[in-house]
């Protein structure tokens, strides 16, 4: 790795000020799961920079062919050019852990780590959409470690607890030393890949989550190519609401890991909302999610498959939501 | 704690006993623990979280030794697989692990103990789903995996 001044942060406050006076060069780090590989990717590519200039080295160009090709799928996906001069360490920040909540209100610190979201007692009452989410990550030394901030201001397209915030319509609690504290939607943070509108200088202390109504049902489903340890190839977050008659009167859906940037389904979520769950309606609702989603990725060479996964995947969802009394 | 280009001294319990690694901000736990310490019972594997070949225990918890900052471990404690056991007195993981045949080349052995280690303090007695769930961070293309499950279930009992 290149090198970079560390600092941990003993308290919000020093955090603020290490980050005010450093912004443009400085990366935080919490539970590192994005970080780390992506700074030593960051090495990679300077070392092939390096490694094109000097042609005589054969050895070192064998191995590094073999790092390359031993990328495997997730180092393409990393963000290029990581170099940090600073590395600002949150994780010590005992306010910025933990779930609590209020009447209506559940709020998460950023550095809760996913095996500390399924271990919520909060989380498993209020809002399970989570936990599955949460759960669904990685590997246990992946969840003992990575955390549901970092899985939102990474902003990765193939996040898994991303999607289920948005879903449930997560606000983002800001800080900065310069402008103190703002609140934004988790929807309008995202930007780009890997590209949020989260200043260089703001920290995320919170994720706050209005409580669901009485009889609000939720489900989330991930798609991988094993079972553990994998990249999402798909998931997908529904939140579902049906009044006494039987009318849906909330429903929300997003997919995840197949657009650039995840959002949630308004054009399919319409054709439902004030309906009650008719198949037709729900067909019509997948095919017009499906073709949402292509219109933005455009056709590509896994469209053919993806096309009836993301319909059937959302259709088993509501069949089940829709059975669940 | 700042930290400037030069190295600097960090401060963690390992295997029970107090210890000081002078370190530079960019290495991580993984690199400590084996470059200087010269604890390389955890291995060194893909180095990015993928194949849990250097799982250790810290403050309780099953951790890729690979994606900690060596400073991220200030003030911790961590276990390795020095600390499991010794050649007199095996962890009963490990004597499962031997008594069961649940060791091919090798490699993928310390983490898969560190990890089972980590689910038996948790959970003395584990279904086999939840065996799997604990083992799914470590890969290992010699056994199958069949033999490493049984191994630790029975070490279980």
């Amino acid at each position: 790795m290149q090198n970079f001044q560390f600092h941990s942060a003993s308290s919000l406050e020093d955090g603020l000020d290490y980050l005010a006076e450093r912004a443009g060069g400085c990366k935080i780090i919490a539970g590192g799961t994005d970080l780390i590989p992506a700074l030593r990717k960051a090495d990679l590519s300077f070392s092939v920079t390096r490694q094109k200039s000097d042609q005589n080295s054969v050895s070192g160009s064998g191995e590094l062919c073999k790092i390359v090709a031993g990328g495997g799928d997730v180092i393409p996906m990393m963000p290029k050019n990581t170099h940090p001069d600073y590395v600002l360490n949150i994780l010590e920040i005992e306010e910025l852990r933990g779930v609590t909540e209020t009447d209506d209100t559940v709020r998460i610190g950023p550095t809760t780590t996913f095996t500390e979201m399924m271990e919520s007692e909060v989380l498993n009452r209020c809002l399970p959409l989570l936990v599955q989410a949460a759960s669904s990550v990685g590997g246990p030394q992946i969840r003992n470690r990575g955390t549901i901030g970092g899985n939102i201001v990474s902003n990765a397209p193939c996040a898994d607890v991303l999607p289920a915030v948005l879903a449930l319509e997560g606000n983002l609690e800001l800080h900065s030393k310069k402008s103190g504290m703002r609140i934004l939607p988790v929807a309008e943070a995202l930007e780009a890949p890997y590209k949020t509108s989260i200043a260089a200088d703001e920290i995320l202390t919170g994720i706050l989550i209005g409580k669901l109504p009485p009889g609000t049902r939720s489900g989330f489903e991930k798609l991988g190519r094993r079972n553990a340890m994998t990249t999402a190839r798909m998931n997908m977050s529904v939140v579902l609401k049906l009044d006494d008659d039987g009318t849906i009167s909330d429903l929300r859906i997003v997919p995840g890991a197949v657009m650039p940037v995840t959002r949630r389904m308004t054009d399919a979520e319409e054709i439902l909302l004030g309906k009650k769950p008719e198949a037709s309606l729900i067909e019509e609702s997948a095919t017009l999610m499906a073709e949402s989603i292509f219109k933005i990725t455009g056709i590509r060479w896994s469209t053919e498959y993806k096309k009836p996964v993301v319909q059937n995947i959302f259709k088993r969802i509501l069949k089940q939501l829709l059975q669940d009394n | 704690m700042s930290v400037e280009m030069n190295k600097t001294i960090l401060r963690m319990k390992i295997n029970g006993k107090a210890v000081e690694v002078t370190v530079k901000p960019t290495w991580t736990l993984l690199r400590i623990l084996r470059e200087e310490l010269r604890l390389t019972g955890t291995k060194k594997g893909c180095e990015q979280g993928d194949c849990g070949a250097c799982t250790v225990i810290m403050d309780g918890k099953a951790v890729n030794a690979c994606l900690v900052l060596a400073l991220q471990a200030e003030s911790k404690e961590i276990e390795t697989i020095e600390g499991l056991g010794t050649p007199d007195d095996l962890h009963p993981l490990q004597g499962s692990f031997i008594e069961n045949g649940a060791v091919q080349c090798g490699y993928c052995t310390p983490g898969m103990l560190m990890s089972g280690a980590a689910l038996l303090d948790k959970n003395p007695k584990p279904n086999i789903d939840e065996i799997k769930r604990a083992i799914s961070g470590n890969l290992c293309r010699c056994t199958g995996y069949v033999k490493i499950i049984d191994a630790i279930g029975k070490a279980s009992k």
